[in-house]
């Protein structure tokens, strides 16, 4: 079969995305990148200051309280918890579970990975307090 | 009660550019779109261009936009409309006229994949007097069965955006369907299969917008397909780089 035998149309403008609101959505999930490539640097940022000395380090803590700071990476939080609610509806279908051949209801594997959530944020909490 | 529709007419012979043109018709609460646009045909305008057959939703002929969403005309009712409603041709295919699209590039994206059963070794040869069957349980028939649902009317590929930015990409109903029969007991095609998944233009053209699955009328999910088809890429390249499969170099000649 010749591969080029139908008619092609032009690729859609750019601004495809704009034409529905599940197309928004769908972009407002892939967004959720950007917050989290500027709390990435913040964390680089820690580490370089770690290595240069006390002063550094005191000033990369300072740096993280300011305002805009605080409030860019409580975004990247909002961003990072979004894009998991996203992401854990998929997954199941993506990777639908078995086990002794019967599948696992969907709404079962997003509760478990929610569950897994909120285990690392208590084992999280409890590190912080401890320390 | 009466309604108005508006369809974006294209007749090549009369006008080089499209229009919108508005009828006025009756509706009750049993009025399918399917049923408007041949209200329009038969009393309106006879002009007017549509492809339909079974009014049932299974021959997957009468998708068209309704207010830029994909629809099948006849599972589409006018009571759910309130104000304007517009009709269109499915996106992403070049117009032949009124509502007819050139559906060409989805059959060749279907044929591209093999979507039949692949079967180069077979138990024993047919024997016209004892003839022997495949032999499924459910739980092997229920791995597919969703993904054999698919009628081929093609509204998933006017809501893929991927599609619409690259027309080679396969699309969402063609690796459905080779996800069944890689997914089905009786097929062996699995690898011939890979060669044309595992590639740009393959699965790996999606990014999960999901939209498709979305519009699907049967259900049948094509977005959980191809993202199923991408962990078995995933896993086919891995164990072709362990074991220097000679298919790998097949994949490769099709990029």
């Amino acid at each position: 079969m010749n591969k080029t035998s139908s008619q092609r149309l032009p690729p859609l403008k750019r601004n495809w995305w704009l034409k529905h609101r599940f197309f928004k959505l769908y972009m407002l999930r892939e967004a959720t990148v950007l917050p989290l490539v500027f709390f990435l640097l913040c964390l680089m940022a820690g580490m370089v200051a770690l290595v240069q000395g006390a002063d550094s380090w005191q000033g990369w803590v300072g740096f993280m309280g300011s305002p805009v700071v605080l409030a860019l990476n409580l975004l990247a939080l909002a961003a990072s918890l979004y894009h998991a609610a996203t992401f854990f509806v998929l997954f199941p279908r993506v990777m639908p579970l078995r086990i002794a051949g019967r599948s696992l209801p969907d709404n079962m594997i997003v509760a478990g990975q929610w569950a897994g959530v909120v285990v690392v944020a208590l084992l999280f909490f409890w590190l912080l307090g401890r320390a | 009660m009466n309604k108005t529709i508006s369809v974006k007419r294209y007749v090549p012979d009369n006008a080089a550019e499209s229009y919108w043109q508005a009828f006025e018709l009756p509706v009750d609460d049993s009025t399918s779109l399917l049923d408007a646009l041949n209200h329009i045909k038969e009393q309106l305008d006879s002009t007017l261009s549509y492809r339909w057959s079974c009014r049932m939703a299974i021959c997957g002929s009468c998708g068209v936009m309704v207010n830029g969403i994909p629809k099948l005309g006849c599972k589409t009712f006018l009571r759910d409309y309130d104000g304007e409603i517009r009709i269109e041709p499915l996106a992403h295919f070049p117009v032949q006229r009124d509502l007819v699209v050139d559906m060409e590039i989805f059959l060749e994206h279907l044929a591209a994949v093999k979507p039949y059963l692949i079967d180069d070794d077979p138990v024993k040869p047919f024997d016209p007097q004892a003839p022997e069957t495949y032999r499924q349980s459910p739980a092997q028939l229920a791995r597919y069965k969703q993904f054999a649902n698919c009628i081929n009317c093609g509204l998933c590929y006017s809501a893929c955006p991927q599609f619409g930015l690259n027309p080679e990409f396969r699309g969402p109903a063609a690796i459905a369907l080779a996800h069944r029969y890689n997914q089905d007991s009786r097929d062996h095609g699995k690898k011939q299969r890979m060669a044309e998944l595992n590639r740009h233009e393959g699965v790996w053209s999606c990014t999960f917008v999901g939209f498709c699955s979305k519009v699907c009328p049967k259900h049948v999910d094509p977005a959980a397909a191809v993202n199923q088809g991408k962990v078995e890429a995933a896993k086919h390249t891995l164990i072709a780089l362990f074991k220097g499969d000679e298919m790998n170099g097949e994949g490769k000649a099709h990029e």
